[in-house]
Formats: structure tokens, C-alpha cells, sequence
């Protein structure tokens, strides 16, 4: 026998072996294929290996190697399909509606609110604004008179705070519910020298009847940036960026003049949201400012040293919005239903 | 504050549209709600912040608008013609008390016929919604919204010796005021009395007694100027508030109470006839002079970001009513006196904000490149974030309630303190004033609420403050993680096992015995890392389900913060993992009921040796008959491997026999065969 002969002997087994390996739908069928090809007693590469006997001595190097290949071809197939056959379900005998549902695995959901905490946090982390925390039950002191809001200021009022009625008086005053995150930078700033690049947060108290829009306590998030040189410009593009990052695309931002106590300058912070048929709509943001000199010495800090800028705004608004949730009380229902929206 | 359109424009003359005019002044610092047509006015919205009475009258906004448009301003100087008979021959003013009413003015204009008030005026009070009651009042009404000066009108015949006492309130003091409601006074306030009775509650409303009406003939116009504070204070304390609470609240100004009194006289003479009286009394203060002020034009820059010109600086500033004292040479600063009616500008820093918002605020760039810094995540954050995983991952939904619950759900749990709780002095929601010692009431009644809506998997986590009392100073505020599930105890101390070894692979949770009265007995544990508390965990006993109204079995958990904080390895370590395979070995031993499985497992681990991987406990069965009473069989695992090489299975059967021989010295353990 030529070698060539014996060669494309071997190329037919191995093709057909191969073949048959591949197509064969269950254990058995396999088995059948296997003894066909690979049996040690009259499998077809068994029969073949008789040829090699009749290649001649110069070509025998040659015609053994072709022939050990084929055999490797042919086992790594057998494997191959016995693998293939393995991982097919034990059911495979039963057949499987492929559109039934699969097997869920339950999965919890973060708050909106938490989610929007933390996507904001996220952002102002990114312009260098670190986290800082402070209580929710202040003193007077804290709450007001350091934030440029003296006794006689209608803020102070007993009807518009939620004083503490077993509290006693401390050194800084009664205590009561913080109105306004603002607290937390007094406190950073009485605790550093600045500069200061601080983000505060947190829950805050206001005595509004509960209703679609209103809750006596919600969320607050606060920027607070002091140091050398700080403008108003600089307050509108930390904005601007802050904003651009929020809503995946740029947008511009207007102020409009405000009054807080604890800011001088003072604005409204509006985002230009959409034009509609050349009409810009804005979208209120929050409130911000340059810090009131009378707030940088209340921490002993010096107004013609440093200058600084603030922003507040309310997650609630603001998660709201996003989300299309109609009504904040949702918020605090907290029905799982509208928990696994989120 | 509304406004009316057509009357606005007889001070200002505006050639803008409506909506122009909303923008403008908008965009200047009036914030415009909304407009409504009346006829053929419109009544204006426009938002007045607290630090600008000036803005509480018809006029004040016409300042405004006449800045923002640059065109003049036509205001009028009321001289109304005067009789020969002097004031001070007809009435006496006493001001007895300066401190509640700095400065007291009184005219008397006798012969006034009371009746309507003339088509024009009737309009301008419909459109801003003042309904019309006779000619004088309506006119005192009138000249309030025309330059935010309240007046107040009395019918000079019914006051009892024609004379008035300015004076504070006696504890217990009647008082009828004019809506026809009975007050009772107090002290720290200022009424306005003759020599027998109160007849006015100064600068919040007048009497019913001494009212203008059909037979008035005489009035006796007063315009005051009353202590801001002590009004708002009395108007809060009686629930009254006016027109005239409201200006005088937020502080007016002093110089405008002439004005106001000789414009009312005015249109009385015009619409009611009558004698004025001649001049005027006048009691208290002289209006204090206004200190000049500095203002650096550097400042505008080191605080705006721009630079603005000294002419459109001192244009704005002279617009806006102050008077310039003087220029500094190379105009480096200007000194300016602010008008009386602004009582806010008194700082360099206002001068700033007047001239940036007048301005405009869109000169002001978007773009300027604010220096990098860096910031990182707090460990607290980090923390959090894990745990948060965990829940989530074990299939609990994040919930989020309120800080306050009342006193039954406050007693229903509190294991961290035993002092009562912080109580707000108004409740804040629903009769809640007791700010919270647990998180888990609040999550068993939002449970509640969902089985009432018919859900059924409520899986519910929150991560909050809880208020402890502390003997000085502020309250500590710990932050808490309360589960409430549906799942029973182990399945509950399970997703925290999981939730803290997430955190530290190496910590391991201990539980503790721990009885309360909410909790079902025996099925209930404190849990601690390392000895210290980390919290607790435990079913709701029947009782607790009936006190929250509960149809489903709960399971709560509420654990302290700070302890993860502490044992979380936030950067964990790789360690060498051994490449041999490893070999276990599953027992089944019979012990007394009374064993725990923490001691056993005690007994195991020391026992297996340094091959012990790790302990995998299975179940635990009983069965009188078989096993015997008080009986329990523990069935687990040991896995073991070597470092070293692989482990075999004689070796790992001598290990096996070893753990079997110490349970059986330690705890009277049987192998079960």
C-alpha cells in the first residue's frame, strides 16, 4: 500500500469518526460510535492500522505519525462529545419548555433617597468635596446664632423649629432638631483651619404639615468651599459642573437673587433644563451664596483672608423629580411595591 | 405681596410687557408666583424675601422696577391743606412704653362723611383682593399698599377723653378687636388705650369699639413704628396676624410714617371731606441717622469674580436710593449712606450683593476653572456601602422612616438605654414627639402597613440615627442597622453572620442569652464581636405582634454601626491558599439537649488541629424513640486540608477520631453509627 493511499484511509475514518462523535444524541449512541471507530478489537482505526504494516520502510516514520495524529483526533472528539453529553440536563429524557420562567433569585433595592444621596455624593467627590457629619439635634448656637441668624430673626421662632422639650438647656442654648445641614460647616470650620471643601448631609426637621410636597423632615445635601480667592464665579461653575455630571449633558445656570442668613451674596439656583421652541425652561436647583463675613469670624475665620461659597439643596426635590414620583410621603410609606420600583 | 399693574404704573412708567416685567424683577430679586387678570388689571405675585419690607407697598416695587428699567420714578409729596385749629389743642398722645413703640404720630381730621369709596380705588383694592368696607378704611388699607406703612383709623368721638396712652398690655387684659373676636392681652405687649380701655393692639389690628363706621364724624389717623419683635411675638401668641403684623414684623421704615400719614389725610379731605387739624403729634424716637458705608471696589472682584465699572456702580447705587458721600481718589472705594427704607444695607458685603444683582448675575461666569483638590471616600461611606450589599444581596429592600415615634411604639423596644426619651415640644407627625431610642418600632409598623396593602415578602432594612440622652450636653446619636424579616431567627442571624464576615473574614459573631418582653423567649440573642455588643437579634413574641398589630411572624435585628466600623478590614489581605485538595469528614454526634453548639464547636476546632479548615454544621435532629429523651443529634462536617502536602485518608480519619474523643470527654458526645 502506497502511503498516500494509507493516508487518505486514515483522513476518511478520521472525518467520519469525528462525524459521528458529534452527532450522536445520548450516551449509547456514543458508545455504539466508539466501539465503531476506537474499538480495540475491530474498530475502523484498528483495521486501518494493519495498512501500516504495507507502507513501505522509507515512509513508515511518516505513515505512523499521520496515524497516531488521527487516533488524537479522534479521542479528543470522543471526550468532546462525552463532555457534551454530560452537562445536558438529567432531564434531557424530558423535554423542557424553554420559555418557563427561570429561577429568580431574590434581589433587595437601595432607597431612591439613599440613591440619590449617593450619586450626589459621588459627584461633589469627584470635585474634591469630602463628606463631613454632624448631629441632627443642635444647639442654638450651631443652628443659628454662628449662621448669622440672631434672636430676633423670625427663624428663631418657637412655631417654625422643633425645640426639645426634655432637653435641658446646654451651654450653647436649648436644643433642637437642626433645620438646615448648614450646622455640620459650622462645626467643620470651627474644627479646621481652612481651607475647607466639605459636603454635608443628612436629615432635617421643619414643622410643615405632611402632604404631597411637604414632610416635616427630609434630606439636605450642602457644599461648603472656603479658601483664599473663592468668587462667585467659581460657586457657578462648581455648579455648572455639578449639574452638567447630575444630568449627563451640559446646562447652563442662572442665579437669581435671594436672601439666606448665612450667605451674602445670596441666590436661587436655576438649571436651564430644555429649550422648547426658543423658550429656556428653568428647573429650581437650590439655594447657594458666598459666605456672610459675619458666619467666617462666628468660626474665627478672616473675612479679608478668606472668602467662600455655599449650596444647599433638598434630595427629596430632587429624587422626586428624577423618578416621577408624585407625592414625597411615599418616601417614608415605604411599600415595598415602591421600594422595588427603584 | 400682589400688585397691581395699572397702579404700579403711576409711579414707574413702564413701556415692558407683563411677562418682561415678571423676568426682570425676577431676575432682580422679586420673585415673580404667578399673574391673574382682573378686568383690565393684572394682579402680580411677586415673592418678597424677608430682608425686604421695603418692597411691601406699591411704591417699594416701583423703586425697584424703575432700577431695573432705568427710568424715573414720579412719586408724589402729599400736602394736604391744613385748618387753623392746632392737633395738640384736640388730642394728647402719651407713649408710655419705647421700647414696644418707638415713635407715635397722630392727625385729627374732624367733619368726614363715611361713605363708598370711588370706582378707581375700589378696582386697584379688588385686583390685589382687599375687600372695601367704607371710604376711611379703605383709604388707611390703600395707603398701606401704596407704601407698605400700615395706618389705623379711630373713631376720634369714642375714644374716651380724646386722648391716647401708649402703654404694655396687663396680664389679663380683655381686648376686642376689630374682626370681632375677644383677645386676652398679656405683657409684652403694646396697646393702644385711652383713659379707660385698650382700643387698638399696636401694630396688629384695632378695636371694635373705637371702628370707623356710618356714624363716625371725627378720626384720628395714627401711624407708628412698633418694635418688630415683640409684634411678631404677640401676633404668634394670639394667632392674630394682619397686613399691619406682617410689615412691622420685618421692620419698616422710620422715615416713612410722615409720608404715610399725610397721604391718608390727604385722600380723606379728597374722598370724605373733613377739617385736618393743624401739624401733627408726634412721640418717641427721631428716626436714627444711617451710618455711611465703604464699599472697596476690589471687594467686587475678590468676591463676584468680575469686575464692574465705577460708573455703573455708583448709577446702581444711586439708583437704588443711597447718596453718595464721596468717590476715593483713583476710585478705589466709594462711601455711600443707604436710604432709611432699607434697614438691610448696613455692610460693606450688602453694598456688594446690591450692585451684583442689579448688575445682573449673568455677567457672572459658568466657566472658570476652580482648582482640583482631592477627596476620598469616609471609611464610615465605605462601610456602609458593604453592608448595604449584604442586605440587598440577601433580598432586603432599603427602608427609610421617620425619627420620631409616640410613646407606645418608644416603649415597645429600647434596649440601648433605659432613660427616657428626648421628647420634641410640638409633635412633628401624627402625635409623634418622641425621637426614637430603636429603629425596630418604626420598621414593625411600616411591616404594618404593608400587610394591610396585602404584600406579602416584606424584607425590610433601615440605616439611621437613634437619640440616647446623655447627662450633659448633646444627645449621642448612634447610627443603627434594625432588619425586620419574615424569616425566623436563624435565617435572620444568618444574613448578619454573612453581612459581618463580608466585612472581616476573621470575626466571628457570639450569641448570647437575651430576654425581652417583645421577644419570643428563647428565640431571641444579644450578639457581640469580640465581647463587645454588636446587637441583637430575635422573633416577635405573640404579644409583640398584637401590640403592632402584626398577622405575619417577624424576626427583628438591630445592630450597632459603630462596631462594624471597627472590626471591618477594608483593605483585606490575600493569604496563601494551600494547592492540595481537601478531605472531609461528616459526623454525626448524639448529645444532651442542654449542649450548645457554640461549646461543641469549641471542642472541635481545638481538638481537629492545625489541618481544620473549617467547620460546617448541618442539622440537628431528634427523636425520643431512637435517641432517647432530651436528646438532640448534631450533624456537621470538618473539612480539612494541609499546607504541606495532601492530606490522606488516614490521616484525616485520625483527625476525626481525635474531635469524636474530646466531644465525648468534653460533652458526653456519642458517635451515632
Amino acid at each position: 500500500m502506497s502511503l498516500a493511499n494509507f493516508i487518505t484511509e486514515l483522513d476518511q475514518i478520521a472525518a467520519a469518526g469525528k462525524s459521528a462523535f458529534d452527532r450522536a444524541a445520548d450516551a449509547a449512541a456514543l458508545e455504539a460510535a466508539r466501539v465503531e471507530f476506537l474499538g480495540a478489537k475491530s474498530g475502523k482505526l484498528k483495521a486501518a492500522q494493519k495498512g501500516l504494516g504495507a507502507v513501505s520502510g522509507p515512509e513508515k516514520p511518516a505513515a505512523g505519525k499521520r496515524f497516531n495524529e488521527v487516533k488524537a483526533i479522534l479521542e479528543a472528539a470522543l471526550t468532546a462529545a462525552g463532555v457534551r453529553l454530560a452537562t445536558t440536563t438529567s432531564e434531557s429524557s424530558e423535554s423542557l419548555d424553554v420559555t418557563l420562567p427561570g429561577r429568580r433569585p431574590i434581589i433587595g433595592h437601595i432607597h431612591p433617597i439613599t440613591q440619590t444621596i449617593e450619586e450626589l455624593k459621588e459627584i461633589m467627590g469627584r470635585l474634591g468635596f469630602t463628606v463631613a457629619d454632624g448631629p441632627e439635634i443642635e444647639d442654638e448656637w450651631h443652628n443659628f446664632e454662628a449662621l448669622n441668624i440672631p434672636a430676633s430673626h423670625p427663624a428663631r421662632d418657637p412655631l417654625e423649629n422643633f425645640y426639645l422639650a426634655t432637653a435641658s438647656a446646654g451651654r450653647n442654648g436649648p436644643m433642637l432638631l437642626r433645620s438646615q445641614t448648614s450646622t455640620v460647616q459650622i462645626r467643620v470650620m470651627e474644627r479646621q483651619p481652612p481651607p475647607v471643601r466639605v459636603i454635608s448631609l443628612g436629615r432635617v426637621y421643619r414643622p410643615d404639615d405632611a402632604d404631597a410636597t411637604h414632610y416635616p423632615m427630609f434630606h439636605q445635601i450642602e457644599g461648603l468651599l472656603v479658601d483664599r480667592h473663592v468668587t462667585m464665579a467659581d460657586l457657578k461653575s462648581v455648579l455648572r459642573l455639578f449639574a452638567a455630571s447630575f444630568l449627563g449633558h451640559d446646562v447652563h445656570i442662572r442665579f437669581r437673587p435671594s436672601f439666606f442668613p448665612f450667605t451674602e451674596p445670596s441666590v436661587e439656583v436655576d438649571m436651564a433644563w430644555e429649550t422648547v421652541g426658543g423658550k429656556t425652561r428653568y428647573v429650581e436647583m437650590g439655594g447657594a451664596g458666598m459666605v456672610d463675613p459675619n458666619v467666617l469670624r462666628a468660626v474665627g475665620y478672616d473675612p479679608e483672608e478668606v472668602s467662600g461659597f455655599a449650596f444647599g439643596l433638598g434630595v427629596e426635590r430632587v429624587c422626586a423629580r428624577r423618578h416621577g414620583i408624585a407625592d414625597i410621603r411615599e418616601f417614608y410609606k415605604n411599600d415595598v411595591r415602591f421600594l422595588q420600583q427603584f | 405681596m400682589l400688585v397691581s399693574w395699572n397702579w404700579l404704573k403711576q409711579y414707574v412708567p413702564l413701556t415692558v410687557s407683563v411677562e418682561e416685567f415678571e423676568r426682570r424683577l425676577t431676575l432682580a430679586g422679586l420673585n415673580h408666583e404667578e399673574t391673574t387678570q382682573q378686568g383690565s388689571d393684572f394682579a402680580i405675585d411677586l415673592e418678597v424675601t424677608s430682608n425686604r419690607p421695603d418692597c411691601l407697598g406699591h411704591i417699594g416695587i416701583a423703586r425697584e422696577a424703575a432700577v431695573v428699567f432705568n427710568t424715573p420714578l414720579a412719586l408724589i409729596d402729599p400736602q394736604p391743606v391744613e385748618s387753623s385749629v392746632a392737633v395738640s389743642e384736640l388730642s394728647k398722645v402719651t407713649l408710655n412704653c419705647p421700647a414696644l413703640c418707638y415713635r407715635y404720630t397722630a392727625r385729627v381730621i374732624r367733619g368726614v362723611k363715611i361713605q363708598s369709596s370711588p370706582p378707581w380705588m375700589l378696582d386697584r383694592l379688588a385686583t390685589i383682593g382687599i375687600a372695601a368696607i367704607n371710604n376711611i378704611v379703605d383709604i388707611t388699607n390703600y395707603v398701606l399698599l401704596e407704601c407698605g406703612q400700615p395706618l389705623h383709623a379711630f373713631d376720634f368721638q369714642r375714644l374716651d377723653g380724646r386722648e391716647i396712652f401708649v402703654r404694655e398690655a396687663r396680664q389679663g387684659e380683655k381686648f376686642e378687636a376689630i374682626n370681632h373676636k375677644s383677645y386676652e392681652l398679656s405683657p409684652g405687649m403694646c396697646v393702644i388705650a385711652d383713659r379707660t380701655r385698650p382700643v387698638a393692639l399696636g401694630g396688629v389690628m384695632g378695636g371694635a369699639d373705637t371702628e370707623v363706621g356710618n356714624a363716625t364724624t371725627d378720626v384720628l389717623i395714627e401711624a407708628a413704628e412698633f418694635d418688630p419683635l415683640s409684634i411678631r411675638t404677640t401676633a404668634r401668641k394670639l394667632v392674630l396676624h394682619s397686613d399691619s403684623s406682617y410689615r412691622f414684623e420685618r421692620g419698616l421704615d422710620p422715615n416713612g410714617l410722615d409720608w404715610a400719614s399725610r397721604r391718608c389725610c390727604e385722600l380723606i379731605l379728597e374722598l370724605a371731606g373733613g377739617q385736618l387739624a393743624a401739624g401733627a403729634i408726634d412721640v418717641g424716637r427721631t428716626p436714627p441717622a444711617r451710618e455711611p458705608i465703604i464699599l472697596r471696589l476690589s471687594q467686587l472682584r475678590r468676591i463676584l469674580g468680575i469686575d464692574i465699572d465705577v460708573q455703573e456702580v455708583l448709577r446702581i447705587l444711586t439708583a437704588l436710593g443711597n447718596k453718595i458721600v464721596r468717590t476715593m481718589p483713583t476710585n478705589e472705594a466709594v462711601e455711600a449712606i443707604p436710604p432709611s427704607w432699607r434697614r438691610d444695607l448696613t455692610r460693606e458685603i450688602d453694598l456688594v450683593e446690591e450692585v451684583a444683582r442689579i448688575h445682573g448675575y449673568d455677567a457672572i461666569p459658568e466657566d472658570v476653572s476652580v482648582p482640583m483638590s482631592i477627596s476620598s471616600r469616609t471609611d464610615r461611606d465605605r462601610v456602609l456601602g458593604k453592608v448595604r450589599e449584604s442586605l440587598v444581596a440577601a433580598g432586603i429592600d432599603e427602608a427609610m422612616t421617620i425619627s420620631v415615634v409616640d410613646e407606645g411604639l418608644s416603649k415597645a423596644f429600647s434596649p440601648w438605654t433605659d432613660a427616657p426619651p428626648i421628647t420634641a415640644s410640638t409633635p412633628i407627625l401624627r402625635g409623634a414627639d418622641q425621637l426614637r431610642r430603636s429603629l425596630v418600632p418604626s420598621l414593625l409598623q411600616t411591616r404594618r402597613v404593608n400587610e394591610a396593602i396585602g404584600n406579602l415578602r416584606i424584607e425590610l432594612f433601615e440605616i439611621a440615627r437613634i437619640y440616647l440622652p446623655q447627662a450633659s450636653g448633646l444627645p449621642d446619636e448612634p447610627l443603627m442597622l434594625a432588619i425586620a424579616s419574615g424569616g425566623d431567627y436563624l435565617a435572620t442571624k444568618g444574613i448578619v453572620e454573612v453581612m459581618v464576615e463580608r466585612l472581616n473574614a476573621a470575626a466571628t459573631v457570639e450569641a448570647f442569652d437575651f430576654e425581652h418582653s417583645l421577644l419570643t423567649p428563647g428565640r431571641a440573642s444579644e450578639l457581640r464581636l469580640g465581647g463587645k455588643r454588636l446587637g441583637f437579634v430575635g422573633e416577635v413574641a405573640a404579644c409583640g405582634q398584637k401590640l403592632f398589630e402584626l398577622r405575619s411572624t417577624t424576626t427583628i435585628a438591630e445592630l450597632q454601626l459603630s462596631m462594624l466600623e471597627e472590626i471591618a478590614e477594608l483593605i483585606p489581605r490575600s493569604r496563601e491558599l494551600s494547592p492540595y485538595p481537601s478531605v472531609a469528614r461528616d459526623l454525626n454526634l448524639v448529645v444532651d439537649e442542654r449542649i450548645r453548639w457554640a461549646d461543641l464547636l469549641d471542642t472541635v476546632q481545638s481538638a481537629a488541629g492545625s489541618d481544620l479548615e473549617r467547620v460546617e454544621y448541618r442539622d440537628t435532629y431528634r427523636d425520643p424513640q431512637r435517641l432517647g429523651a432530651a436528646k438532640k443529634s448534631q450533624l456537621f462536617s470538618v473539612i480539612l486540608r494541609k499546607t504541606g502536602g495532601t492530606l490522606t485518608s488516614a490521616e484525616a480519619d485520625v483527625v476525626r477520631d481525635k474531635v469524636v474523643a474530646a466531644c465525648a470527654a468534653a460533652h458526653g458526645a456519642a458517635l451515632r453509627v
